[in-house]
């Protein structure tokens, strides 16, 4: 069975997937590519970032089989206490962004809850031998026992990947961090938390800009929190933040110093067939991604995906189902804290296909311009040899057909949230649990 | 009845939602407190009006009696041995010129309470063209004083004026205001309980707003204390009222619902004071 998504040209071909899996040792709380695909960073609950590097068998050969191997790893942020308000600060790396690439070296921002850092990575495969003073392994010679001088060559050496602090962005939050975006004039990044939006430069840590504001001055007043921001991928001056009302506002810096007052307001009007108690908490974007050509933007709530046209404010262009049939099972999803899940959502590198997690570690590919959809598993059995990915199918209610799986038999604890799209070839990360799935598509 | 099981039961898990929320790792999150807030908000609202609806309707039917008896065990801020009719004449707007600075969700609370008196109104006006004069209502009604009322009113509004002083001190944890709160809730729970609970209760409702001072800026406090009192009336509704209705039929469904949520209470209550 041959499912071809995304045009002739360009597309996803879902069978022959290549699919590799790395176990992680902790839950897996972020993934992203970096600007070029060779580098795939995740990084999880303990605080550890993990970057594999993408092999290419034959360089000569392009289409060849790529795997991705473990690159680096080091960990990134530690646990920290709050002595002031007694709070545990944790290590789990929320969002990791990479930097466009300048020079030989590598740098990416990672952030927790409260402290954003900047590392460079960067690759060391010669190292100086034949120093005059020194041993080789370090201890300093004798003096009595130099007759000679001699100049220090560099030799090879195993490559060693080395990983570094460059910069360390602190105590500009007040509450929790939920995304990091990088500037298309590659010196100044945002960062998010539920209530305010700061602009930093990359080389300046001890101040930052405070450009929205929406925490009311009487707390009690609390309505909506920012639940995700992202700088346009091409203007500098604009961004875009989403609200937990599934309201995103559309800012231009240039307009005022304080964006409070935004440039554009993306709703779109609740549905009042669909009213229950949790209609406010479906309605919660937990992503927004712009797409790469930067005109239009994506939204994930907790059962859609919506594609927004950036010149049009009224209503989304696109709607997509992500799993529908778990809108009559809200309430056991409250209860079992599900629905505060935070899935998210990425494009394909020419914008035709997107794609996001489910549960039972299912995962979805929408294509845009063929309408068409499909649900995938990322699992054990997904990885043998030779497997053709078969698409998978949820029923609602009623009969269920052979090869289907029914609502109730869902594993819940089997959640993708985090899913990442190579920008030029179909390789896709998909992380579940504690395990990192690359699904590559096989061209013969 | 089942939409009031139903948010009744939607209510408690989010209590325990955000009684969890206390001890989770990394401090209090504030977007999934303020989502579980308005759940909470939105299951009381339709365990209120749906309650206070079905009342008005079924007050031309024989089971009127009962139903007031059932809506003296559900109210929060009157004592559960009052009766309605006394307090037809009590007007709204005493209340609204008491308050005229009060934040949000204190107005929301007492507009709450607007409805309820207008509802009552219409109820007794009902009842009263009816000829229909329950002897226990009247005898239990003369029982509370339209002090009563008013004093409840009085101490909101005071905590209100002393939050808004003090919210703009802390950043953003109002560590003065739920204090206020506290002490307002104490008021509130020593004016409502004439039965000898009442210490019980306040020991409860204190708790449980000590618990929410941490919570800090999103927690909707008096809302949340309004289900501790409501919980914590139904219970001392139920014991008052023994005394006072020789219906029945009124206490089969009153104790319907009373069980339910003393089943929940129990445990609760454990919680609350082991706090």
């Amino acid at each position: 069975m041959s499912v071809s998504f995304g045009g002739d040209e360009g597309g996803v071909n879902l069978t022959n997937f290549v699919c590799t899996s790395h176990h992680t040792a902790d839950i897996i709380s972020t993934v992203e590519f970096n600007h070029s695909g060779e580098l795939l960073a995740t990084g999880d609950k303990g605080g550890r970032v993990v970057i594999f590097q993408q092999e290419t068998e034959n360089k000569s050969q392009p289409q060849c089989r790529s795997e991705y191997n473990v690159y680096s790893t080091f960990q990134s942020h530690e646990p920290e206490f709050d002595y002031l308000k007694s709070l545990e600060i944790e290590e789990k790396i929320n969002k990791i962004r990479w930097l466009p690439q300048k020079n030989a070296a590598q740098f990416l921002l990672s952030t927790n809850d409260k402290t954003i850092k900047l590392w460079k990575i960067s690759e060391r495969d010669k190292r100086p031998e034949g120093y005059n003073l020194k041993e080789e392994d370090g201890r300093y010679r004798d003096a009595s026992t130099i007759t000679t001088l001699r100049v220090p060559v560099f030799r090879p050496m195993d490559l060693m990947v080395e990983a570094s602090p460059r910069r360390v962005f602190a105590n500009a939050h007040t509450y929790h961090i939920n995304s990091i975006s990088v500037n298309s004039d590659n010196e100044t990044y945002l960062s998010a938390d539920d209530l305010r939006i700061n602009l930093w430069h990359l080389e300046i840590t001890d101040r930052s800009f405070n450009i929205v504001d929406i925490k009311p001055a009487n707390m009690e007043e609390l309505t909506e929190v920012i639940t995700a921001a992202e700088f346009h991928p091409h203007q500098c001056n604009t961004f875009v933040y989403s609200s937990s009302k599934g309201t995103i506002r559309l800012c231009d810096m240039r307009a005022s110093a304080l964006c409070d007052k935004h440039s554009k307001l993306f709703e779109e009007p609740e549905d009042p067939s669909n009213r229950s108690f949790f209609s406010e908490i479906i309605s919660s974007i937990s992503d927004v991604k712009f797409s790469h050509n930067g005109r239009y933007m994506m939204t994930r709530d907790y059962l859609s995906v919506k594609i927004w046209d950036l010149n049009m404010e009224n209503r989304p262009v696109e709607t997509y189902q992500v799993h529908e049939y778990l809108r009559s099972k809200l309430c056991s999803l409250y209860e079992n804290d599900c629905i505060f899940d935070k899935f998210e959502c990425c494009w394909n590198g020419n914008d035709s296909v997107v794609m996001t997690g489910s549960y039972n570690n299912f995962f979805r590919m929408l294509d845009r311009t063929q309408r068409r959809d499909v649900t995938l598993e990322a699992s054990r059995e997904s990885c043998k040899p030779r497997q053709v990915l078969k698409p998978r199918r949820v029923c609602a209610g009623g009969k269920r057909k052979k090869d289907e799986i029914s609502v109730d038999s869902l594993d819940f604890n089997k959640k993708i949230l985090h899913t990442a799209w190579h920008p030029q070839e179909n390789i896709i990360a998909v992380a579940t649990t504690n395990n990192l799935y690359i699904f590559q598509e096989k061209v013969n | 009845m089942e939409y009031k099981v139903e948010a009744h039961r939607i209510m408690s898990i989010s209590l325990g939602k955000i009684y969890n929320s206390r001890i989770q790792r990394g401090g209090i999150k504030l977007h999934k407190n303020l989502l579980v807030s308005l759940v909470l908000r939105s299951a009381r609202q339709v365990y209120l009006s749906d309650y206070y609806s079905g009342a008005c309707l079924n007050a031309q039917s024989e089971r009127e009696g009962n139903e007031w008896d059932i809506m003296d065990s559900e109210r929060e801020k009157f004592p559960p041995s009052a009766t309605e009719c006394d307090r037809a004449e009590s007007p709204e707007e005493p209340q609204q010129s008491k308050q005229p600075e009060a934040s949000d969700k204190e107005r929301e609370y007492r507009e709450n309470d607007d409805e309820v008196k207008s509802d009552q109104a219409d109820c007794t006006s009902t009842l009263q063209q009816e000829q229909n004069p329950n002897p226990s209502l009247d005898s239990v009604g003369n029982v509370s004083p339209p002090e009563t009322i008013n004093e409840p009113k009085e101490s909101p509004s005071d905590s209100s004026v002393a939050e808004r002083q003090s919210t703009p001190v802390a950043n953003g944890e109002s560590h003065q205001a739920p204090k206020t709160h506290v002490c307002s809730n104490r008021k509130r729970s020593a004016e409502e309980s004439e039965s000898g609970d009442s210490p019980q209760k306040r020991t409860k409702v204190a708790s449980s707003n000590s618990k929410e001072d941490e919570e800090g800026e999103e927690m909707d406090t008096s809302n949340v204390s309004n289900l501790i009192t409501i919980f914590g009336s139904s219970f001392s509704g139920l014991l008052s009222k023994d005394s006072a209705k020789p219906e029945a039929e009124a206490e089969d469904s009153g104790q319907i619902c009373c069980d339910q949520m003393l089943k929940n209470l129990n445990p609760w209550s454990t919680a609350i004071v082991a706090f």
